[in-house]
């Protein structure tokens, strides 16, 4: 498979037919000016995620209400323009980017927080709510919502309930998919449907989680919160290499703790945060492990105890408990900001998804190693350590063509190596555009013609979030419409 | 219903292709069973031409001890699973009845749900990876052995609650939790004055006890004896030490709530607890019938009494078990004889639907049983399940007409 760095920037001033003007007029008469553009220097801006450069829309619409989103699916289905759904824009596969043409529908405007259930602990939003908001909103009454994606001060709810976000905190509370307990969604034809996870029928609510946009536009959903635990500490271990922190983690989990984030960052990246935030990470290290433990007092002692003694036989040089709350969050706002830091290394960074088993995290780290050197690319490890989720991050110049190059060999490299470690080529940021060739590297036409099966239901005609996911060339000729 | 022609018990995947494949091809419908436990739920097949045994399709495929995930065959009885991880200090909370016969299988088909999840999670969070036969008898595997990954649909998810309707499950994979040391169970009887309170503290502890049970009869099933109507049995998982500051919380919070005395069960914590889990679908011969539903756990100690009132308008008995964690109420009907049940239990299943739309039948071995709306209300997206299960397995070879809304 070839991974795309750089897509092909289509001009944003190419030769608009007929039905394009008639499109946007269209739009504009169902929505109003305010909330179509048109204008090229406005659909450039959506022509971008955190991973990719794509082609401009044909207009992209600011729906304020479920109704905007269904009158905007019919008429976009008149004009046979897909659909591509977007929230914040910080996916890292190119999934709410359009690949030709299409109405991209941005849920800037729908971000309200609609009902807060305390007593049952659920709140029902609006996809375009910002993930922090959220939990922000509700800390008042004791509440938080589990998923941290390290980019939670920017991406929706609508984003991470499209990617199935994972975070940090993900190791215990588990990923998006466990915390959504009721979607709304408009589908392919324009017409509004509701899921609940206390259904009787098929769980379409897990289906629908981590489809990326392709079965649906999610325009609400019900989340479940979490009561604040009674007891939470933070600690960092400080190691000589990757190799011994990565082998404590595995021994870790291997004795049977599960703290509530273990999170792992190497050298270059701690000191790219420390240049960037002070955070309070030891720069001499080779590699940190940030590890959190959160629940009843008496649970949360015993951890520390464990872990500590743990990091110490696998040679930790230090170990520090933050004391205060204002250093547990220090710490992780470092952690968050880590990628963000990295512009101080390169302009450009790559970020690679891969998970293994966790026990087979030291061969990972090796193989990442050895890619990179071999390849010259300088890489910095942040990572979900715990759940055996690297994010090996690849610096480069864009302008440099030999550096993008050398940046997809080492991409490559490592993603077949952690399909040969028995792992997956995305933990938690997507398939959409990126990945999608590699897909038949882990499954076959079998496996992936049973998913084609659901989408058929779900989009016969492949207007929702077309080119995403599904190998190039791999549709169904079957199509069986609801 | 036809009388079953065939039984086929396979033992290995090709087995179950063949058969399913062959089967699709003659037009002939095929009933997949397990360990026969959850066959309460559902309507029983429009009809049956080939029974499935998945019973012999049995073992466990790999056990990664260190990552904290297993693999096993569908037919695998949930007892096995349990034990291994036991003595690794894991487990993966399925929490469904008579775990010796209940196999992974039908557990995850059925959708089961355990009294535990509102602390460990629903079981559908611990699949990580499937292997399913579908109508035409093809293999699709998805996910895989890590704990994290997005790499497209998420298709075990959507297996867990198909009721083996899209296709007949080989193997699943979990990520496992870890094994609390110790476990501790509280009996205590509950007047009828403390009861709303008693829930209400309970569902308010600052240490969330593993499971918790107001439960009115089913004595022999749960105590093994007869005994005092109401009563509570909440159990506590955790160290030493947490139990020990659980076990002070709840006894002053049950006090506060005007509970007279509490019985503290060490040896045998588990199985007490189990004895619960066996009640959902224990059955009185012919003659009950046993809903199940799911409300908002603050209604649920209210959503009790007033379906045990409905069932004494209609001279029914009643037991229930308030969930008082999830909210979910199980709800035992019977009458002396399965005639008399007969003569007055289609009238009450439309009074108990018109107040609770949402109750499903979990268990009852009853001849009415087909005419009662066993799958509650059917949900909004009905339309676009029966297409998934048109897209899936065009011929309706797979459980014909047992799911929701006739699929
Ligand atoms: C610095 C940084 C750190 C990150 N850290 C993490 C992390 O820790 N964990 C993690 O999982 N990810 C992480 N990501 C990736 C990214 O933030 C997540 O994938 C996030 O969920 C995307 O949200 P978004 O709002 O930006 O969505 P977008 O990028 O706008 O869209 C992502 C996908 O969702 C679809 N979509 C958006 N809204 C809807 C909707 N309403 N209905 C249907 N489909 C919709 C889009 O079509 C697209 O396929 C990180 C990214 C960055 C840049």
């Amino acid at each position: 498979m070839q991974t795309h760095l750089v897509m092909l920037v289509k001009d944003a001033a190419v030769f608009r037919s007929e039905s394009t003007t008639m499109l946007r007029e269209r739009l504009i008469e169902a929505l109003g000016v305010e909330a179509v553009k048109t204008a090229p220097e406005d659909l450039a801006v959506y022509a971008f995620d955190a991973y990719t450069d794509g082609a401009p829309p044909s207009a992209v619409v600011l729906p304020a209400s479920t109704r905007d989103v269904s009158a905007v699916v019919k008429i976009a289905r008149e004009f046979g323009e897909p659909i591509v759904a977007r929230g914040a824009g910080t996916g890292l596969c190119g999934g709410a980017v359009a690949t030709a043409g299409g109405i991209v529908l941005s849920f800037a405007r729908m971000n309200r927080i609609l009902e807060l259930d305390e007593r049952n602990r659920r709140a029902r939003v609006q996809p375009g709510v910002i993930n922090l908001d959220l939990s922000r909103h509700v800390a008042a009454s004791g509440l938080f919502y589990a998923p941290d994606p390290s980019s939670q001060k920017i991406s929706t709810i609508g984003g991470n309930i499209a990617t199935n976000a994972g975070g940090p905190h993900c190791l215990s509370y588990g990923t998006t998919v466990n915390h959504v307990l009721a979607l709304e969604v408009v589908d392919h034809r324009g017409e509004v449907f509701t899921t609940s996870i206390d259904d009787a029928g098929y769980d379409l609510t897990a289906a629908l989680v981590g489809s990326e946009g392709t079965l649906g536009v999610v325009t609400s959903a019900w989340l479940r919160l979490l009561a604040f635990p009674e007891a939470v500490r933070v600690w960092v271990a400080a190691f000589g290499d990757i190799d011994s922190a990565s082998e404590a983690v595995s021994a870790i989990i291997g004795a049977g703790i599960v703290p509530t984030a273990l999170e792992m960052m190497d050298s270059v990246i701690t000191r790219a945060v420390e240049a960037a935030f002070a955070a309070g990470y030891p720069t001499d290290a080779g590699a940190v492990l940030l590890v959190e433990h959160a629940g009843v007092e008496e649970d949360v002692a015993a951890a520390e105890t464990s872990i500590h003694a743990i990091v110490s036989q696998h040679g930790a040089r230090s170990w520090r408990s933050a004391r205060t709350a204002a250093e547990r969050a220090a710490l992780w706002a470092g952690r968050k900001g880590a990628a963000g830091a990295t512009g101080r290394i390169a302009p450009n960074y790559y970020t690679q998804d891969v998970c293994v088993p966790r026990s087979r995290l030291p061969q990972a780290l090796r193989a990442v190693e050895s890619a990179a050197a071999e390849n010259a690319v300088t890489v910095g490890n942040v990572f979900h350590a715990g759940d055996g989720n690297l994010h090996p991050l690849l610096m480069y110049d864009k302008r440099e063509r030999k550096q993008v190059a050398a940046v997809v060999e080492t991409g490559n490299a490592i993603l077949q190596c952690a399909i040969d470690l028995g792992g997956t080529i995305s933990g938690e940021h997507g398939i959409g555009w990126e990945k999608r060739d590699a897909m038949t590297r882990i499954y076959s036409t079998a496996d992936l013609a049973t998913m084609g099966r659901v989408r058929d239901v779900f989009d016969p005609a492949r207007a929702l979030n077309p080119e995403k996911i599904f190998p190039n060339g791999s549709r169904c000729p079957e199509v069986a419409p609801p | 219903m036809t009388a079953t022609q065939e039984r086929v018990r396979p033992d290995n995947a090709a087995g179950v292709t063949e058969l399913v494949a062959r089967c699709d091809a003659a037009g002939q419908k095929v009933c997949i069973v397990g360990g026969n436990t959850l066959e309460g739920m559902g309507f029983p097949p429009e009809r049956e031409d080939v029974t499935l045994d998945m019973t012999a399709l049995a073992g466990i495929v790999a056990n990664e001890r260190a990552d904290l995930t297993i693999a096993a065959r569908a037919g695998t009885p949930l007892r096995d699973v349990a034990t291994l991880l036991a003595a690794q200090g894991q487990f993966v909370p399925f929490d469904a009845p008579q775990p010796h016969y209940a196999t992974i299988g039908g557990t995850l088909a059925a959708g089961w749900l355990g009294p535990r999840r509102h602390l460990y999670g629903r079981v559908r969070e611990y699949v990580i990876g499937s292997a399913i036969v579908l109508a035409d008898g093809t293999i699709a595997h998805a996910g895989g052995m890590v704990v994290k990954n997005v790499a497209g649909y998420d298709m075990s998810r959507l297996y867990v609650g198909s009721f083996g309707t899209l296709g007949v499950l080989l193997q699943a994979n979990f990520k496992t939790a870890l094994l609390s040391p110790h476990a501790r169970v509280f009996l205590a009887p509950l007047p009828e004055h403390t009861r709303e309170r008693a829930c209400a503290q309970l569902a308010a502890l600052p240490i969330r006890p593993a499971s918790a049970f107001w439960i009115e009869g089913f004595h022999n099933a749960v105590d093994g004896e007869d005994g005092a109507e109401g009563r509570i049995l909440v159990s506590l998982e955790g160290s030493d030490a947490l139990l020990e500051r659980a076990t002070r919380d709840l006894r002053s919070a049950l006090g506060r709530a005007g509970v007279p005395d509490t019985h503290v069960v060490d040896a045998g914590a588990r199985e007490a607890f189990e004895r619960v889990v066996d009640a959902y679908v224990a059955c009185l011969g012919e003659r009950s019938i046993t809903y199940r539903l799911f409300p908002f756990p603050d209604e649920s100690a209210r959503c009790a009494r007033r379906l045990r009132e409905l069932a004494g308008h209609f001279a029914l008995h009643a037991e229930s078990i308030v969930d008082v964690m999830n909210g979910d109420v199980v709800l035992r009907i019977s009458d002396l004889d399965a005639r008399a049940l007969g003569s007055k239990i289609e009238n009450f299943d439309d009074a108990l639907h018109d107040a609770e739309p949402r109750a499903a039948v979990v268990a009852g071995k009853h001849s009415h049983r087909p005419f009662l709306r066993v799958w509650g209300e059917a949900p909004a997206a009905v339309d676009r399940m029966r297409a998934l299960k048109r897209r899936f397995d065009p011929n309706g070879t797979l459980n014909p007409g047992r799911f929701v809304g006739g699929i």
